[in-house]
């Protein structure tokens, strides 16, 4: 009979399955003028849509990404296989597709410029340039070689000390405007406005986030007649999981979703399951230092539409 | 349709409006030219995007810091 062990730091029995006393957290009173600044208005359910919405893709995938200094990189991607294209009946028309798509990116902390050509002669192009600390330009643009396909947007991000307004132009005639304010440190509220040129339309909404360490929760509304809302609990450093609730006016339709997040260290796994009876899965594997294998599953039950993909992405 | 139904509209607006004034026509035609040339700038602007916007980043990024080379541009490994 050796001597008997040391006696548990917590004391014996019942008391040494209780978890230890855990310091009170200093109540901290609210500085109101002071609060942080909250996240731009677009990315409003940013969480929500990384976890529910990942690329799915059909097919063969594979990119590669070259970079020749810090800021400078070259992209060669290579994809074969189908591209859904939307229909009117409810059978989805499937067309075969290969293309080869060269990008060139440069990653400034002032300016980041992002270019990505397909062999069809499309020009994908963003820009994003810092004119002073508080004021950024963002250009997003296709640029096709059909007549009338092409569309663009110019937006001018301004970040105040606890909000942020953003003033966006498009083709079409398309103007929108957006400002988002902090109301309390986990609290933020914003709305929208938008005019369409061509078609006389106009529209409002609003929109708020909140947020603590473990959770997000959003809710948008839209005079589109959208209401859109959205849960993200983070369960645990490696887990999260989303919920995902939108209903259309006009359309009378209404979608819910529940999907997972598993961040892992060799890979990323995401799954999410639809009211629609759409079952779906992201998979995104590191073989090695910079390789990823990626697989991209999509069950669609109620139309017969399944979807599977696999690719392998080289570079970081 | 409907565009051209608010064209229509805003044109009887005008006219109605500006009564017996001798420069309304010029003012349209002033217009009409603006928004001609306007649509021709865009065009060109759109095919010079087009060709130009690739090759602008990376004249951008082989004169960025560390200078990269010609051979590394072009290689594949």
């Amino acid at each position: 009979m050796g001597s008997s062990p040391a006696p548990p730091p917590y004391g014996v029995g019942l008391a040494a399955l209780l978890p230890p006393k855990e310091e009170k957290k200093a109540e901290k009173k609210v500085d109101y003028l002071n609060l942080p600044c909250p996240v731009p208005f677009e990315e409003i359910q940013r969480e929500a849509l990384m976890s529910l919405k990942p690329e799915l893709f059909e097919g063969l995938r594979f990119d590669f990404t070259k970079g020749l200094n810090q800021k400078f990189s070259l992209s060669h991607s290579v994809f074969m296989g189908s591209m859904e294209v939307p229909s009117q009946s409810t059978d989805t028309i499937k067309v075969p597709t290969s293309h080869y798509e060269f990008g060139a990116n440069f990653l400034d902390p002032r300016l980041m410029l992002v270019g990505r050509v397909l062999t069809d002669g499309r020009l994908n192009a963003r820009v994003k340039c810092d004119l002073t600390d508080n004021l950024t330009l963002k250009i997003n643009a296709q640029l096709t070689n059909e007549p009338h396909f092409s569309q663009g947007m110019f937006n001018f991000d301004y970040k105040g000390k606890d909000y942020r307004s953003q003033f966006q132009i498009g083709n079409n005639a398309f103007y929108g405007a957006n400002y988002i304010q902090s109301i309390t440190p986990n609290l933020s509220m914003g709305s929208e406005i938008f005019w369409l040129g061509h078609q006389r339309k106009s529209g409002i909404g609003f929109a708020a986030r909140y947020n603590t360490d473990k959770m997000v929760a959003t809710g948008q509304v839209a005079s589109t007649g959208i209401v859109a809302l959205s849960y993200v609990q983070k369960v645990s450093e490696k887990v999260s999981l989303a919920a995902d609730f939108m209903y259309n006016h006009m359309t009378r339709d209404v979608t819910s979703s529940f999907g997972y997040d598993y961040i892992l260290r060799q890979c990323r796994l995401r799954g999410k399951i639809d009211s629609n009876g759409v079952v779906a899965a992201y998979l995104e594997e590191r073989l090695n230092m910079g390789v990823n294998f990626v697989l991209s599953a999509e069950l669609d039950h109620p139309k017969k539409n399944y979807k599977f993909g696999f690719g392998l992405t080289v570079g970081e | 349709m409907a565009s051209k139904a608010s064209l229509k509209g805003k044109g009887k607006v005008a006219k109605s409006g500006r009564g017996g004034s001798a420069a309304a026509p010029d003012e349209r035609t002033a217009v009409k030219c603006v928004k001609v040339w306007s649509t021709w700038a865009m065009k060109k602007a759109k095919v010079a995007a087009q060709y130009g916007f690739i090759p602008l980043i990376i004249v951008v990024g082989m004169n960025s810091d560390p200078k990269p080379s010609l051979y590394q541009l072009l290689s594949p490994i």
